[in-house]
């Protein structure tokens, strides 16, 4: 496949190759098998199951971007608000400009001992970076085969591995910062040794028409938990794509947390695999669109093992001609017996062209197990809104209310308070800009 | 305790897949496999018109160029479409005049199938249009039907009486080009029951049809359409049997329905073709295109399935609501059991304004089959106020089995309400042990509880069906437990 869109890929890794981290060793190697992949496949499209809601081949072709150049100097963080939302929770902060790594601008002190932390190049050498990039879910091949991109061309990422039984003090906090036009792509490996803990946040914001395509690889071990806050508001041309792919063990705990506001097109992809008996993982979010922003959330939980728990509540208030997608998979494998998964996904269209696409699927093969999905669309309710004006609250500060309560179920779920309340307080500042 | 008798006695009764014999009638055949000529044979034995011919081989020559689809959770050795008949006609060609002169061998086929095929026996008010293979052997109750102005009679006999009817709808509501399996129905489609129902007329009965596979390695494509004009009523039953045999026998039918202002079709399936044997082996793959089109303001199609038999089934009645304040009603029970596969479910298609559907889905697996449920909502952007219901509940016996649901919801218009529910659980054991403890056997404890479970959905059937659906539940089920 030699398309036009996928050329730009091609041409930026034979370019870069020698100078990605970990040239001439496993992942070289690695790479080049992705690399091939990747032109096998070209990018994904609609007619792939799926994508069947979001056209990335279009989307690229459309955009054509250039890799992002290295930026040195200064950098000025974007007006946003998301820039400095979580600007007061104590927390270790690793920025990350054009996807590339900026120690100067970082401020990383005094991690506790058995907590290690590194840019990608420092440890794709380790035993542990390599099991984690090389793991495949293959849960939903269509969905996870964009992965070679990332692995074909990441130049850089944070890795972070947590001893057995070591508490990471404070926040992990990503900031990653698009200052120039263009593509980047980065990758995250996290590692949770047993009863370990973190708090990881991400945030993504920028100006400028950028691609983001960014992969996080986790595993978490027994009795280990991960908490994961992402805040997503990157420019109205930029194309967000991001991955994320854990593993729990027995009794592993992952919570994880997304909020979309940005970008014209973005898709978050989660596959959440279960390796031992007792694990729990959450995965929710919410999302806030106007214009002709595209989100596609997607979701792949894999019960190969008994007793774990799964919940996934995504909810969302798409405006203008803005449009959303859920596609969740909840898979309980043979004997995964006492599974119990829980699959949600609630819109609110605020727009005469405002969409919504979703699927919420659910494949069992096990027959002890509780497995539920629901699904609703729909607008705000008129009784709701006659009720709050009957009580002298005007039209327009009742449908705010109502959709900020909608929304509040959602980001409750966030794992940790002070990002709660600040991912809370964007949202309701983003309808300040939106005319209900 | 009447209904526990009933349900010792079915149980008992039915050991095995009872419709699975197979009867000994001359039969003349298309030559295997296909090609334009069987196309052509086919129409000249039925004698039809030219533009029929030219819509056939159009059908057949865009079916060449198309692949099966490949999307649906079932599994299934290739089909080599070559090696099958595609028509197949009990000999005995001549035109009857009564009941009288059918083959007795026929008659005594439809008895074993317990239809009310000789109108002595029947049960008051059903006319039945049997077909057997791929030609129509009789249609019941024509006069009273004619009184009324309500046409039923086989398909082959509208092209010729009624051909401005035939030529008017068939194919525009699922059109040639539709899907592997519609396309290939459209090129070769033999027999098949047409209805039309003029305006302002209810039918006065039920009208019903029989289809059985009779002959070896062949298939079965019949095509059904049924208008109801404006205001009309009509309620159409369908039941379906074939032999047991080792080798997979294909049905690849088409239903069309459409319904006018104010109009209401109401359509049910009990389909039990013949499972396949405890290993997987033998059995109908039954590969259905259904879909009714509400194209009136205020019309309603309802579509009530009980789905028991075949090695496979794909199989998606849909609904189109195109007419302002139409409803679209799916109501289904599917279960599956050995080796079955089921990959059934529905489409609503919102496209007027005002319209509400509603999907009632009852999913039942056991042994070591498949079940999917995959449906679509969809708004359009014109479409205000819709409305739509879905609830699909899955129900595992046995650890061996599987149980999906792929629901696709799609919304272009914020007045829309949509909700959608799943729930996957077994029987439970506080359930089971209240029945056991009360004396009834763990198997038909199981049958008690599974028709409460299918019971929004039994409800729906008309009466004499219902009791016969509900009988299938239990024996489907048989072997399921222990």
């Amino acid at each position: 496949m030699s398309e036009k869109e996928t050329q730009y890929f091609i041409e930026a890794y034979e370019e870069k190759r020698a100078a990605l981290p970990g040239a001439g060793g496993w992942l070289a190697r690695r790479r080049e098998a992705a690399m091939d992949a990747f032109r096998e496949a070209g990018l994904p499209h609609r007619r792939l199951e799926d994508w069947k809601y979001t056209d990335l081949r279009q989307t690229l072709e459309k955009a054509a971007f250039a890799p992002a150049p290295a930026h040195e100097g200064a950098v000025v963080l974007p007006g946003r608000r998301s820039a400095s939302a979580f600007a007061s929770i104590d927390r270790h902060v690793l920025i990350f400009v054009n996807g590339r790594y900026r120690a100067d601008l970082s401020q990383v002190a005094h991690l506790p001992k058995g907590v290690e932390l590194h840019a990608l190049a420092d440890v794709v050498h380790e035993q542990w970076a390599k099991d984690l990039v090389e793991r495949r879910f293959d849960d939903a091949r269509q969905a996870e085969n964009i992965v070679d991109l990332n692995t074909a061309l990441m130049s850089d990422g944070a890795c972070l591995r947590v001893r057995k039984g070591v508490k990471l003090d404070k926040p992990l906090h990503l900031l990653f910062v698009a200052q120039d036009a263009g593509a980047s792509h980065t990758r995250n490996l996290v590692l949770l040794e047993s009863e370990a803990e973190a708090t990881i946040i991400e945030t993504h914001v920028g100006e400028v028409a950028s691609f983001t395509d960014i992969v996080t690889d986790i595993a978490i071990g027994e009795g280990a938990r991960l908490n994961h806050v992402k805040l997503q508001d990157e420019a109205s041309d930029a194309v967000h794509l991001a991955t994320m792919r854990a593993r729990l063990a027995a009794d592993a705990k992952l919570s994880s947390f997304a909020l979309t506001l940005g970008c014209g097109v973005s898709r978050g992809q989660s596959f959440v695999l279960f390796s031992g008996e007792g694990a729990e993982a959450n995965i929710d979010g919410a999302y806030a669109l106007r214009n002709k922003q595209h989100a596609d959330q997607f979701c792949v939980i894999d019960h190969a093992v008994p007793a774990c728990t799964s919940h996934t509540l995504f909810k969302g208030a798409l405006d203008g001609k803005s449009e959303g997608v859920f596609q969740g998979k909840v898979i309980v494998r043979p004997h995964a017996q006492k599974s119990d998964g829980r699959q949600m996904t609630h819109a609110l269209l605020l727009s005469r062209d405002a969409a919504m696409n979703a699927k919420p699927e659910l494949e069992i093969y096990a027959d002890d197990v509780q497995c539920a999905h629901g699904s609703t669309v729909g607008e705000l309710s008129k009784d709701s809104i006659f009720y709050l004006r009957s009580r002298g609250i005007p039209e327009d500060e009742a449908r705010r209310l109502l959709v900020l309560a909608f929304l509040d179920e959602a980001l409750d779920l966030t794992p940790h308070d002070l990002a709660r309340d600040a991912l809370k307080l964007l949202v309701s500042e983003w309808f300040g800009e939106v005319a209900l | 305790m009447a209904a526990v008798k009933e349900t010792v006695e079915t149980v008992g009764e039915i050991e095995k897949y009872k419709y699975g014999f197979f009867t000994d009638i001359e039969s003349e055949k298309a030559p295997i496999g296909l090609t334009e000529d069987t196309v052509r044979f086919i129409s000249a034995k039925k004698d039809e018109p030219e533009w029929l011919l030219k819509w056939r081989l159009a059908a057949f020559r865009r079916w060449q160029t198309m692949t099966e689809p490949t999307w649906a959770k079932v599994t299934y050795p290739p089909i080599d479409f070559q090696d099958a008949y595609y028509y197949s006609a009990p000999k005995q060609t001549a035109k009857l005049d009564s009941l009288d002169q059918v083959d007795p061998k026929l008659l005594e086929t439809y008895e074993k199938l317990g239809i009310p095929l000789t109108e002595q026996k029947m049960l008051a008010g059903v006319a039945v249009d049997a077909v057997f293979d791929s030609v129509s052997v009789v249609t019941t109750f024509k006069e009273k039907l004619a009184e009324a102005g309500v046409i039923f009679c086989p398909m082959s006999e509208a092209v010729r009486n009624h051909p401005e009817l035939v030529k008017k709808y068939l194919g525009s509501v699922v059109p040639t080009s539709d899907n592997f399996y519609a396309t290939l129905n459209s090129a070769v489609f033999s027999e098949g029951s047409f209805v039309y129902i003029p305006e302002g007329v209810r039918c006065p009965m039920e009208l019903s049809t029989y289809f059985r596979i009779n002959e070896k390695q062949t298939g079965q494509f019949e095509r059904t359409l049924i208008i109801a004009d404006k205001g009309s009523y009509v309620s159409y039953l369908e039941g379906c049997t074939a032999p047991q045999r080792d080798e997979n026998q294909l049905h690849a039918a088409v239903v069309e329905l459409i319904a006018h202002d104010d109009a209401e079709i109401k359509y049910s399936t009990v389909q039990n073709w013949f499972p396949g044997d405890e290993e997987g082996k033998g059995g109908v793959y039954n590969f259905v295109t259904k879909r009714g089109d509400c194209r009136g303001a205020n019309s309603k199609i309802s579509w009530t399935q009980v789905e028991t038999g075949s090695a496979i089934t794909w199989k998606y009645p849909s609904c189109i609501l195109r007419g302002d304040n139409s409803r679209g009603e799916f109501y289904s029970i599917a279960i599956s059991n050995g080796r079955q596969q089921v990959d059934s479910g529905t489409k609503m298609i919102h496209l007027g304004r005002n319209t509400t559907s509603r999907i009632i889905s009852k999913g039942i697996s056991a042994g070591r089959s498949s079940n999917t449920y995959r449906g679509l909502v969809s708004v359009h952007r014109k479409a205000e106020n819709v409305r739509n219901f879905t609830q699909c509940d899955s129900l595992l016996i046995g650890d061996r089995c599987s149980a999906h649901t792929v629901p696709y919801i799609e919304t272009k218009n914020p007045t829309a309400i949509l909700e959608h529910e799943a729930t996957t659980s077994k029987i439970s054991d506080d359930q089971l042990f209240y029945c056991m403890q009360r004396g009834i056997g763990e198997e038909e404890a199981v049958a008690l509880i599974v028709n409460g479970f299918c019971r929004d959905v039994l409800q729906q059937l008309p009466m004499e069906f219902a009791v016969e659906a509900q009988k299938l539940v239990g024996i489907s089920l048989e072997g399921s437990v222990g």
